[in-house]
């Protein structure tokens, strides 16, 4: 599978059951599941819904080494944020002074929560995706109700997302078959601004191509598709599963807090 | 091929604002069923031509009919699409849903058409341009040739009586420009070919009209226009090497 057929580059992940499931179920769960994820309070509690995303990645059969490179990379940029907190959030429970610096468990639990509850969007998020093409969702997302013309543009970024990334690829080799190295001087930086300018202007006028071939085909500024979606048992099923447990974390969060 | 005009353009003239004059006076018409070729060197005036015969552009004078529609007509102007199809220079510029059967479909489902028969369309412009099977392939990972095609699907599905295509053998490989003559050939229909590709003119095309700086230089059978290396080089063309040859 090439790296255009889903937003991310998906190894083998479209061979398990997730893909049988209708889009509009899937993308309905998961953001039952994403909110329920959001407002959790408790680590333990931020923990086991860790688990239950683990759960469906890998009921989805999506691989490990696929999966946690992508987690990582989340977890370091959460680590910028989460890491400072023991020094910066004053809170109950124990805290420690070493020299001039107060360290706190209560920043520290605030950290943990955080990252878990990054690490289980990031998740869900990422199972959804593996588990369903991109213009699949978002034609889901529109027969949920999204207006037309946001999935329409969702469409058309991701579409051309790549034709602009090719047309950056071609103009660096331009640019360094001329000689051109990058290195912290004015004419590096004049060179990439003028890179950046000339994407920028070809964008727009492939941009204005691309609406006259849309006005030449009678575009009419809504979203149609010949896509029609089917519910099945099993969509309601994996939709009623994670909606109670989302839910279920969720109260027994509010309980004890 | 009938002799009314399905095209029928009277001294349109077009400026783009704050640029040059793009057309100046232009005066031809052309037969149903009749495949003429628009030839002429860069910044003639062909692509503006086309952007206004499909109601892109629309001319500050003179007088043009479409298929019957005046495309001074602000309100005719909106049924263009069902009349005249146009295929891009770029097909990347054309083919902007996710898969091929959603680009093919796009024009049909704006015509209000009811989805059965738009997937039916849909199908048999796919089958005209031999690219069956190919419904749910992504646009963009297709090979120059296909996407030409599927550009060329896309508009067929609207079932225009005029077609429009803008250097279709450009970004071809030899054997893609082959089938696209072969499959342009057999197509029917009213065409009208812009290019540079005169050996494509020449097997495609039973008319020429050259144009220069937005005016109608000459307007007459391929082989006679195209074999002219006098007018010719005065504007920036070369006389195809088959025609050479024959001299």
């Amino acid at each position: 599978m090439g790296r255009f057929d889903s937003l991310v580059p998906l190894p083998s992940a479209s061979t398990g059951y997730g893909p049988r499931f209708d889009p509009r179920w899937k993308l309905g769960a998961t953001l039952v599941g994403v909110c329920a994820a959001l407002a959790l309070q408790h680590v333990v509690y931020a923990l086991l819904a860790l688990l239950g995303a683990f759960g469906l990645a890998f009921a989805s059969r999506l691989q490990l080494r696929w999966l946690m490179p992508r987690i990582g990379t989340v977890l370091l940029a959460v680590s910028i944020f989460a890491l400072p907190l023991p020094l910066l959030i004053d809170g109950p429970g124990p805290a420690w002074e070493v020299g001039p610096v107060k360290v706190t468990s209560y920043g520290a639990i605030v950290g943990i929560l955080l990252a878990v509850r990054a690490v289980t969007v990031v998740t869900l998020t990422l199972t959804l995706l593996a588990t369903t093409p991109l213009d699949a969702l978002l034609k889901a997302a529109h027969a949920l109700g999204i207006p037309g013309l946001l999935v329409q543009i969702g469409l058309m970024t991701y579409r051309y997302l790549f034709l602009l990334a090719d047309e950056l690829q071609r103009l660096r080799v331009a640019v360094r078959v001329r000689g051109f190295r990058n290195a912290a001087s004015r004419h590096a930086y004049q060179t990439a601004g003028q890179v950046a300018g000339t994407l920028l202007v070809r964008g727009h006028d492939r941009a204005d191509r691309v609406h006259h071939a849309m006005r030449c085909r009678g575009f009419d500024r809504q979203f149609h598709s010949l896509t029609e979606f089917r519910t099945h048992l099993r969509d309601v099923v994996l939709f009623l599963c994670v909606s109670s447990v989302a839910l279920g974390l969720v109260l027994l969060d509010r309980v004890i807090s | 091929m009938t002799s009314e005009p399905v095209l029928d353009i009277r001294e349109l003239s077009y400026r783009y604002p704050q640029g040059p004059i793009a057309l100046d006076q232009v005066t031809f018409s052309v037969s149903g069923g009749e495949r003429i070729a628009l030839v002429g060197p860069n910044g003639a005036g062909k692509t503006s031509l086309f952007l206004c015969l499909c109601g892109v552009l629309v001319p500050q004078a003179g007088a043009a009919l479409v298929g019957g529609i005046d495309i001074r007509d602000a309100a005719q102007r909106r049924r263009l699409p069902g009349q005249v199809g146009i295929v891009f220079q770029n097909p990347d510029d054309q083919l902007f849903s996710a898969t091929v059967l959603d680009d093919v479909a796009f024009g049909p489902l704006n015509q209000g058409l009811k989805p059965d028969e738009v997937r039916v369309r849909a199908i048999d412009a796919l089958s005209r341009v031999g690219l069956n099977g190919l419904e749910e392939r992504v646009p963009w990972n297709l090979s120059g040739g296909e996407k030409r095609r599927v550009a060329l699907a896309g508009v067929l599905a609207m079932r225009p009586a005029i077609l429009l295509l803008d250097e279709p053998s450009m970004y071809l490989d030899p054997r893609g420009r082959r089938e696209l003559i072969d499959l342009l050939n057999g197509l029917g229909g009213t065409q009208v070919i812009a290019s540079h590709d005169l050996e494509m003119v020449l097997r495609t095309c039973s008319r020429v009209l050259l144009l220069d700086a937005g005016r109608i230089i000459a307007d007459g059978p391929a082989v006679t226009v195209l074999a002219d290396r006098e007018l010719m080089e005065a504007h920036g063309l070369e006389v195809p090497p088959s025609l050479l040859r024959r001299d």
